[in-house]
Order: C-alpha cells, then structure tokens, then sequence
C-alpha cells in the first residue's frame, strides 16, 4: 500500500510487492478497480425520484481480480444519472451522510418491478460486489468470508470510496451477499441471514419488528417511530386451458386429406403456449407508522383489500412459441439447404432410368455429376416425364414426403382459387402452400416434391397450350420477384404458342407442314437472333441480321415473287429490286386504315398493318441486354450497332407495313411510324393553288441512315410470315430449365419477399382486431424497413432475420394482449356464452376479472419497457368491491377454495359474499421497516437502519443495513 | 479515374420524338451539334463522368427513341433510373401537350418512386416558339420537377441541366447510395454477375 502513496519511487515498489502477502495484493487490486472506475471520493446526487429506478436505466462493469489463484469478478451497478449528477462527487459537503446511506431511508422507490436482488433490498443507487468468478465457485468457511469482508473494509477505508461494497458468499443461487459501506466518520454494515423455513415468530410483523429493534440496539427510550412498507404479492399461474389464446392447429386433420382451401392460403397465427406466464396482484402499504396497524400471529389488519396501492404485473413467457415466426423462420432456414431437388428425392430415380431405357442421353447423364448439369444439355422434356414416371413409380405412397391425395389437394387449390381472387397471383400462393408445406409436410423433402410437381405441371400447360392462371395478362411485371416474372414470361410464350397453333389449325393449307413450333425438343438448341449471338456477328451484312430461314413462320423460297416495292420512291433501292407493278401485289395484314391518309402515290388508303409485338423481357434477361448494348461502348460505330441490333423490331413493322401497304414509300411509313418526320409546308403551286407539299425531315433524308437502309431491305412480309421477334419456344424452355434446376434453398429465396410480404399482412390483419398503438408503430418499422431490405436482389441474411425478428416480437406483443384478453375475458361479456363460460371459471382470482375493467386500458398499452401497471387511486378497492357487487348480480361466482378448485364442479359450488374477500395467503410477503437512531451510543450520529425481509414458500430473507457512528469508536 | 467516383447514376432521356434528345446528350457528353443526327432507334447509351461539389459521378445516360413503336421496347429501360431528362420542343407545342403521358409511362415502368425529374424545353434558339417559358415553369412545379430551357445548338443551359440533376440526386441520398452499396457488394462475387446498376424490381410490400 505504500508502494500507492509513493509512485515515483520505483524501486521500492517493485520490493514491496514481493513481499507483499496473497491479501495485501489482493486489496490493492480492488483499490486499483475502484480507482480505474473512478469511485474514489465523496459521492453525491440528486434525491431519488419516484419510480426511477423502473424508469432510469441500469448499467454495468465488470473486472476481473483474483486472490491467489481464485478468481472474483468484480461488477459496478449503476443508474445511469444525468451528467450534472456527477460532476457532485468531489464538491459535496463534508458533513452529509454518504448518499448510499441516504437512499437507504428513501421511499420512492420501494418494491421496483424488475432490479437487481440489492437494489431491491437496500434501495441503493450504486454498488459494487465482489464475487467467485467461475459460476460455481463459492466462499464458503466462515473464515474466508470474513477475509473478504475485511479485504473490502480495507480497501474502502484506504480509498475513501463511499460506494457500498458487496462480497457474495455461498452458493450463487443462495444470493447471500455482506457489504460495507463507509463514510466519513460512519460506517453500514450490510448483514443478511437466509433460511428455507421461517422461523414462525418472523413471519409476522410484530415478530420481525422486534428483530429489527434488538438488532439497532437503540440506546434511546423511547425508540423512534419506525416506518414500515409493506407488500403482499398473490401470484397467478396455473391457467386453465380455457385461458389459452389460441388451440394449437389440428395438423392431423390437414393432413388427414381435409386440406381447406382457405387453409393454404393462409398463414397461421399465435402462441403454442401461454405467452403470459404469471400475473402478480401486488397489495401495498406504501407507508405505515408503527402502531397503525396490527399484524401478529393471531391477528393481522393486513386485509389486501384494504391496502391503498394495488398493482398488477404481468410476466411474459421468455420467448413463447409463436405459429407465424415458426413458419417464417422454417422457411428462412430453407435458404441454406445446400441439396438439389433431385439430391432430395433421390438421383437413384435417374440412375436406374438410365438402365431402363436404352437411350444415349440417360446413359450420359448417369456418367455426368452432378445430375441437374446434363439436364441442361438433354432434352428437358424427356427428362422430367421420365424422371416424373419413375419418382411415380419409385417411390411408394409411404416413401412420398407428400401423398397423392395432399398434393392433388395443394395444386388444385393452388389453381382454383384465381378465379375468385385475381389479386393474388399463383407466385403468392406457391410462396405460402410452399411454407405450409415446410412446415407440415415433410419439410424441405415435401418442398423438392411440390416444387418438382410444380414445374411438371408448367411444363404439362406449356406443351398443352393451357395459360398458367392467376397472373396478370402482359409482359412481366418488373416490381415482381424474378420467379413471379418467369412465370409471367412463361404465360406469355404459351399465349403466343397458342395463337399460333390456333392459326395453323384454321389455316392449314398456308402453312408449311414443317411448321414446328409445336415440337417443344427443338427450341433449347436454337440459335436465334437474340442479342448475344448478334454481338459475335458484328462484321455481318445487314441481310444477315434479319435472315435466319428457320425462323420464319413460313419461309419464302421465292423471293423474286414478292419483291420489295422500294423502288416507287425512286431510291437506289429501285434498282436492285427490280420493277414490278406494285398494285398487281395483294395487300396482306392489314389492321385497320391510318385515319384519312392516303399514300403519296397510288392514293389507296393508308393501313395500319397487323405488326409482331415486341419481346417481352423478364428482369434478367433485361439486364443482359442492357449489358450487351452498354458493351458496344459510345463510339460512332457502337451506337450504329446498337442501333442494328435493335431494329429488328423497325425491320418488322417496315415489312408488316409494306405488306399492308403495296405501292408504299418511306414517306408513307415515317408518317404513320413518325410522323414529326415528316414537314408538310403550304406552297403556292404554278397555278396560284394553295397545295400541301410535305417531304422527310433532313435526318430522315441522311443518306444511307438505318431507317432507309432498313426500308430498302425490307421485303413486303406480313407480320404472320415474318420470322418471329420473339421465339416463345426458345424462351418457354429457357424458363422451364430456370424453374427445373432451381433448389429447394433457390426457391425460398425466390419466395421469401412473399412470404414476409404475407407474414406483414396477417400481422397488418391481427392487429387490426387488437388496435394495440405500440405494434401499429411496429408495423410500420417492419414496412418501411423490408421494403428497403427487399429492394435488391440477394438481401443479406443478416437483415432478414431482423425482420423476421421484428415480425416475430409484434405476434407475440399481439398474443399476449390476447392471452391477458382472455383471462379477463369478463369486460365484454356481452353474451351469455362468455358469462357462462366466466360463470365456469374455476379461478379462485376470479375477482382480478374485475380488476381487468379498470385497468385494461393500461394493460393494452403495455411495452417492452414495463410491465407493470400501478393504480395508485387510493379508493380503488372501493372501487373493485363495487365491482364484485354488480358482478354478482351477473352470475353467482364459485367458491374460490383451492381443494375445490381442483375437484368438484362448478354446479356444487356456492358463492358466498365473504369468500370473494377471503384472499388465499399471499405468494410473497415483503417488509421494509426504517428508521433514523444514534448508534452505538446514545450521543453518537442518528444514522438511517434498515431492515428488509422477504417471506415466500420456500424461502425466507432477511436483509440488514445497520449504521453506526465510528468517530469515538 | 474511376477510383475516385463516388457513384455511377443511371439517366434517361425522354421525350416525343424530334425534340432533340440525342442532340442534346450529343452535346452535353461530346459538346457538338449535328443538324442531322440520325433519328434514334430504340434506346442508345452514352458515358460521361462530371463533377458536381467534388464529387465525381460516373453517368451512364440512355437516350430513348420518342417514336410511339419503340415505346414498349423503351421503358424496360426505366428500371433502376436514378434521374431522368424530359425533353419537349419549344417550337412544337405538341412535344410540350405530351409531356402527361410521359409522366404516366415514367410512373408506370419506374422502379422507384423518389426518381428525380427534370423537365427541359429545347430549342430555344429557334424563332418560332410555340411553349412560353412560363409554360414550362408551371408545367414543372405541378410536377415537381426541375426546369431548364436549353438549346442543343447554341449549347445554352444544356451543361447546366445535367449538372443540376445530378446535383439533385447526390443531395437525395437514399437514391444514390444504395446503388453505390449494391455495387459494392456485387464485386465481391465478381465471378457470378457483371456489373451493371440493378435495383431490382422487387415487390414493394402493401
């Protein structure tokens, strides 16, 4: 210790901590804590303020010392006060008590709901304890803890430190904890007995009175008053079933084949298990003086309902099982499966295909690993039917994750209900049967198989030209997730595929017999115009950016028949094309006339033809292009490729135009295509008329620009004939092998922004029958919160289990306010159902029903922060024994005997006025008695004693803060 | 260079077709004027980095064909835009009357709905004005949209206007930096995706 007084002498320190013993170290260690947490000097603060320590918050350090080789940890409590609370420490007067002492006699705080076991005995603000590190180290022998006691006495003499210091002796679970605290000339000694069993004289508050006196040793006579709070705690907690919030869901009756469509289509919702575990009745007597009232062990005045403070607190289950957060976290984790679908059900299903059919490409995939690679190369097709005949016929029905009858269920159920919902499309509905299904049937094996079935029966739409029902008409829709756009772009190939085969079918004699847009094999080998293949080619004629003979609806083997009719605007694209008479060609798609315009030439009416539509893009496929053209970089030559690349389109309408239009020239197209491109001006003619003279605009008349190079290429083709813009079978299989190789894990990420999306609108619908303030704040956090997470593709995991957290706390808010619903289920009873039932009630609380009328408007507004409601009102308990009068002109209540309770029926029992006051004996009794005295001689200091006691079951406490005046002694 | 650019910002230019779209970008990324600049078949891309505050912003800027043919080809590049360029023609009052249906296709296709807009009355160097300015003006604030009046020939107020709307967008944070963190978090898998600005379009909940 001298070392500390003498830094500077480095030498002698070093000696004298080799001398030093165990002990002496030991206490220099905690001076050293102390000092780092800057404890050291006169503490002092503002007096408490009401409830603050339920309000204020909390904080803690921690350090680690050690005596010899046992190690304590050594941990600060503290409320966090306001700065200028601090700054006090040094300036504080001489003379004042230590403010741990003060706070010793303080009121204000009395019984928090939630604090640390000292807090709540001693009332302190601040502390220090000192205990075994290791969890079940203990300070045992009398003696150690003595040493320890004394090593805190030291140290807080050498120091100065006015901060209470707490040793814990025993085993942990005892919380037997001494301490000291001094001041300047005084000195608190914090005692503590505990025992399993009260010793009867002191389960009463004379009995504990008399401990408290003999205990202070006042020399005075008489002694002062002493003041007494006192608390009586009932405790509710074996809820009847009755009380649950929610029956958990009859999964046998799901399985059992009574798949409800209304079941799949929603998501469940609510607590498995009591999300309110306890509720407290605390009656206090914030303030009694000696001699008010009497409480011995013949007679007590302690009536709970007569005590001025009464208080209910409720206890929620740490993290109740909630329904909805089970499902979205089931869900969730099936983004981290690593399996294939056919790692799933079992590649031993194309392993032994490949015995069975003698075909090269089965062999080749049995040779290929993994299997969904060959796939890829084969004919998909054949490859799913067979793969769907054999999982058919391999797996038996107690194999099958899914059985029949299930699946039949959830894909009719899945296809029915469009209909009568349009607003909810089929990639919605798969989100949540695939989470049902998660979660019910067979887990991430019934997902592989749902979703394999799935793409069987897309595929099965797709080649039978049956429309995938439950999506919106048109391209896809871009603020969708990918899947949902797939599927769109899907429907959009089988509408085409349809159309056509529709045409060809009226139509049979126009067409080529070799038409095979039907013939689903061939598309994935097509190498068409899309836009990659076109970025090889960038040296190729013009011709070859529009000519792919295989494409065409119907090839024209002829084409000198229908030459293009170029030449009627006397450009150079005359020549090459030849001259026909234009009008002997027999106009073809024709939609409908362009208003009154006519054609420069021939003054036929002007048609609008029959034109492709443009290909719809799903957002990866935009994406690619935008990235092919963003390739060709901003040179000259690259914005002419772009433009090449894209006027397949331009081409098209041209030819469709031509078609429609024999005897047309440019001049024709650009004013129905552009029509600011073309200038009409008013000129006086030779005659004196005025005329209207219109030409092309000057860039229109650029020589050799796209638009009249496109124009002298383009042959007069109907839209019908012309090769096709977008090739939907090429596309169609593009997305079913998307679908087909996509894994289980894919699939839920894919999903997930639907399934939050509908976890968010059952939350949204629960709500709303609870209207509940706090989780209508919540709520919109979590919106506005996904919605930023869900923008981006790929969301890091991280801030989807937030939200999945965040969704998950709001149902357990709402199932608890259900829960405290139910079992005060009387407020709206309304009908006779709900009085019979409440008439049933068992309860032998069954008058805290009542207390629900008065507090439920706090109850519902309770947050995470507290969760207790104080009705300070003095006269409420005339006010609940009114209640219990109007209640019992309701219904007569049972008897409220625990025997009773348990056994008899309702009908047997009587109610009588008197049992309803009769309160069983309380959980917990707490005492807290105070008071001012001189000690240890009469002359000394009158310093603040206090005595608390605790009085449960199985364990009984008392906690002493005794001071004594040290100067004379 | 590009280490130092805080963000790439995706732009479009819109408009009826004529009004000098692609003069203006023309302009703006190689500061000439061609009178007789092909008419634009469906969507053409041009880079530029400028700094705005100091901040170096890299553009890529897609200048769209105004046909009425090519606009269901056109607004599938909307996507992700983080400010947009609509241009009418002061001496067509045409180009200036469709300025709504524009608003409703950038409505429709755009993905995010705090985009900013900027509204630019060209060719001002013409004499036969059709749109007063003031026209313009009220056209903008019941949109609220920028305004400038430009002239892709003379250069005036065309440097400005893109200055202006980038300005904008980097004083709209939640516009830009999400896109910049996305690209972040796209090099570190190079491998799987190339680079390009996505904001993906996915399902905004309620």
């Amino acid at each position: 210790m001298a070392a500390d007084s003498e830094p500077e002498s480095e030498v002698f320190e070093i000696t004298d901590f080799t001398t030093a013993s165990e002990w002496e170290r030991f206490i220099s260690k905690i001076e050293e804590v102390l000092n780092d947490w800057k404890l050291i000097g006169i503490s002092s603060g503002k007096p408490l303020e009401k409830g603050v320590y339920t309000t204020g918050a909390w904080e803690e350090k921690s350090d680690e010392i050690s005596f010899a080789d046992f190690r304590f940890s050594v941990t600060h409590h503290y409320l966090v006060q306001e700065p200028g609370d601090r700054d006090g420490r040094e300036e504080g007067v001489e003379d004042a008590l230590p403010l741990p002492m003060q706070d010793l006699l303080c009121m204000n705080n009395d019984f928090p709901p939630r604090a640390h076991c000292l807090v709540r005995w001693y009332g302190l603000r601040e502390f220090v304890v000192i205990a075994p590190a290791a969890n079940n180290d203990a300070v045992l022998s009398e003696s150690k803890c003595n040493l320890l006691l004394s090593s805190v006495s030291i140290a807080l003499g050498n120091t100065g430190c006015q901060v209470p210091l707490f040793v814990q002796i025993h085993q942990k679970w005892r919380r037997m904890y001494v301490g000291e605290c001094q001041g300047p000339g005084v000195r608190t000694d914090f005692e503590m007995v505990h025992l399993r069993k009260a010793p009867s004289q002191y389960t009463h508050l004379s009995g504990l009175l008399d401990v408290f006196k003999s205990k202070i040793g006042c020399p005075l006579t008489p002694l002062p008053p002493v003041s007494m709070a006192i608390r009586l705690t009932y405790v509710l907690q074996d809820w009847q079933q009755y009380f649950w919030p929610q029956q958990p869901p009859d999964i046998d009756a799901l399985v059992g084949g009574e798949v409800g469509g209304l079941e799949f289509g929603k998501l469940p919702f609510g607590a498995c298990e009591d999300p309110i575990s306890e509720l407290h009745l605390a009656t206090t007597w914030p303030h009694l003086t000696e001699g008010i009232i009497v409480d011995n062990d013949v007679y007590s005045d302690l009536d709970p309902i007569q005590a001025p403070q009464w208080s209910v607190r409720v206890r929620k289950a740490d993290n109740p099982q909630c329904l909805l957060g089970d499902f979205l976290n089931e869900f969730f984790k099936l983004c981290h499966r690593k399996e294939s679908t056919d790692e799933i059900l079992g590649r031993s299903a194309f392993e032994e295909d490949g015995k069975e059919v003698a075909d090269i490409s089965h062999a080749l995939s049995k040779l290929t690993e993994p299997a969904p690679v060959p796939i890829h190369k084969l004919s998909v097709t054949n490859m799913v039917h067979s793969a769907k005949k054999k999982i058919r016929k391999h797996r038996g029905v107690d194999e099958s994750p899914l059985n029949n009858e299930v699946l039949n269920t959830i894909l009719l159920n899945l296809f029915s209900q469009f209909k009568s919902a349009p607003s909810d499309s089929l990639t919605y509905k798969l989100a949540l049967c695939l989470c049902m299904i998660n979660f019910y049937h067979g887990g991430v094996k019934g997902v592989a198989h749902l979703w394999q079935e799935f793409v069987l029966e897309m595929r099965y739409r797709w080649e039978n030209n049956y429309l995938i029902p439950g999506l919106a008409n048109g391209p896809p829709d871009l603020r969708c997730c990918l899947l949902h756009q797939k599927l769109q772009m899907l429907n959009c190939c089988i509408e085409r595929k349809k159309a056509r085969d529709e045409g060809k079918r009226g139509n049979v004699s126009d067409r080529s017999p070799s038409g095979s847009s039907g013939d689903t094999g061939r598309g994935a080998d097509h190498s068409g115009d899309n836009l990659k293949e076109a970025d090889k080619e960038v040296g190729k004629s013009w011709e070859s950016w529009s000519d792919s003979e295989e494409e065409f609806f119907e090839c024209l083997s002829d084409a000198e028949d229908l030459k293009g009719n170029g030449q009627e605007n006397g450009k150079k694209g005359g020549a090459k094309e030849g001259s026909r008479d234009p009008v002997s060609l027999k106009p073809e798609g024709r939609l409908h006339p362009h208003g009154k315009l006519t054609l420069l030439h021939p003054g036929e009416p002007l048609y609008i033809p029959i034109t492709q539509e443009p290909a719809p893009m799903t957002e990866d496929l935009l994406e690619e292009q935008s990235e092919v053209l963003a390739k060709l970089g901003t040179s000259a030559e690259g914005a002419h490729l772009r433009a090449r690349m894209q006027s397949a389109c331009l081409l098209s309408d041209m030819e469709s135009f031509k078609a429609a239009n024999p005897g047309c020239c440019l001049e024709d197209f650009v004013r129905w295509y552009s029509p600011r491109d073309y200038i009409e001006e008013e000129v006086v003619d030779e005659k004196g008329n005025v005329v209207i003279k219109g030409e092309l605009s000057a860039r229109m008349k650029i020589p050799s620009n796209m638009w009249v190079e496109a124009w002298e290429t383009a042959k007069p083709v109907p839209a019908r004939r012309q090769k096709r813009l977008f090739d939907d079978t090429r596309e169609a299989e593009k997305v079913l092998h998307y679908l087909a190789v996509q894994k289980p894990a894919d699939l839920a990420r894919h999903l997930l922004p639907c399934v939050i999306h509908a976890a968010v609108l059952k939350v949204k619908e629960e709500e709303v029958l609870e209207d509940i303030s706090s989780v209508k704040k919540i709520i919109k956090q979590i919106i506005s919160h996904s919605s930023k997470v869900l923008r981006f593709p790929n969301p890091e995991d991280k801030k989807l289990e937030e939200i999945i957290a965040q969704i998950m706390s709001v149902e357990a808010i709402i199932a608890r306010a259900r829960s405290l619903k139910a079992k005060f289920g009387v407020e709206k009873c309304e009908n006779e159902e709900e009085k019979e039932d409440l008439q049933r009630c068992p309860c032998p609380y069954a008058t805290w029903c009542i207390l629900y009328a008065h507090l439920s408007n706090h109850l519902f507004t309770l947050t995470e922060s507290s969760d207790e409601v104080t009705n300070f009102v003095p006269h409420f308990p005339l006010i609940f024994l009114s209640c219990i009068e109007l209640n019992l002109s309701i219904s007569a209540m049972p008897p409220l005997d625990e025997e009773l309770r348990r056994s008899g029926s309702a009908e047997e029992r009587r109610f009588t006025a008197g049992s309803v006051l009769d309160f069983p004996p309380p959980t917990g009794r707490e005492i807290v008695l105070r008071t001012t005295v001189p000690s240890p001689a009469p002359y000394s200091k009158a310093l603040p004693q206090r005595m608390y006691s605790v009085l449960t079951k199985e364990d009984f406490r008392l906690a002493g803060a005794f001071s004594a005046d040290t100067t004379f002694f | 260079m590009d280490e130092d650019v805080l963000t790439t910002l995706k732009i479009l230019i819109i408009g009826e077709s004529g009004v000098g779209k692609s003069s203006l970008l023309l302009r703006f990324t190689d500061d000439t004027f061609d009178p007789e600049l092909a008419a634009t078949i469906g969507v053409d891309f041009k880079v530029k980095t400028i700094s705005v505050d100091g901040n170096k912003a890299k553009l890529a800027i897609w200048d769209t064909a105004g046909q009425e043919r090519f606009r269901t080809l056109t607004p599938s590049y909307y996507r992700g835009a983080q400010g947009v360029i609509l241009v009418y023609d002061v001496t067509r009052r045409d180009t200036f009357v469709k300025l709504d249906n524009w608003l409703n296709e950038l409505e429709t296709y755009c993905t995010r709905n705090d985009i900013v807009k900027m509204l630019v009355g060209n060719k001002i160097d013409k004499e036969n004005r059709e749109v007063d300015r003031n026209e313009g003006l009220k056209f903008a604030r019941k949109h609220s949209m920028l305004f400038i009046e430009a002239s892709a020939k003379t250069c005036d107020g065309v440097q400005c206007a893109f200055e202006e709307l980038v300005e904008k967008i980097i004083q709209t944070p939640g516009l830009w930096e999400s896109e910049s963190q996305n690209k972040g978090v796209k090099l570190s898998n190079r491998e799987e995706g190339h680079g390009g600005g996505a904001c993906g379009g996915y399902c905004s909940m309620l």
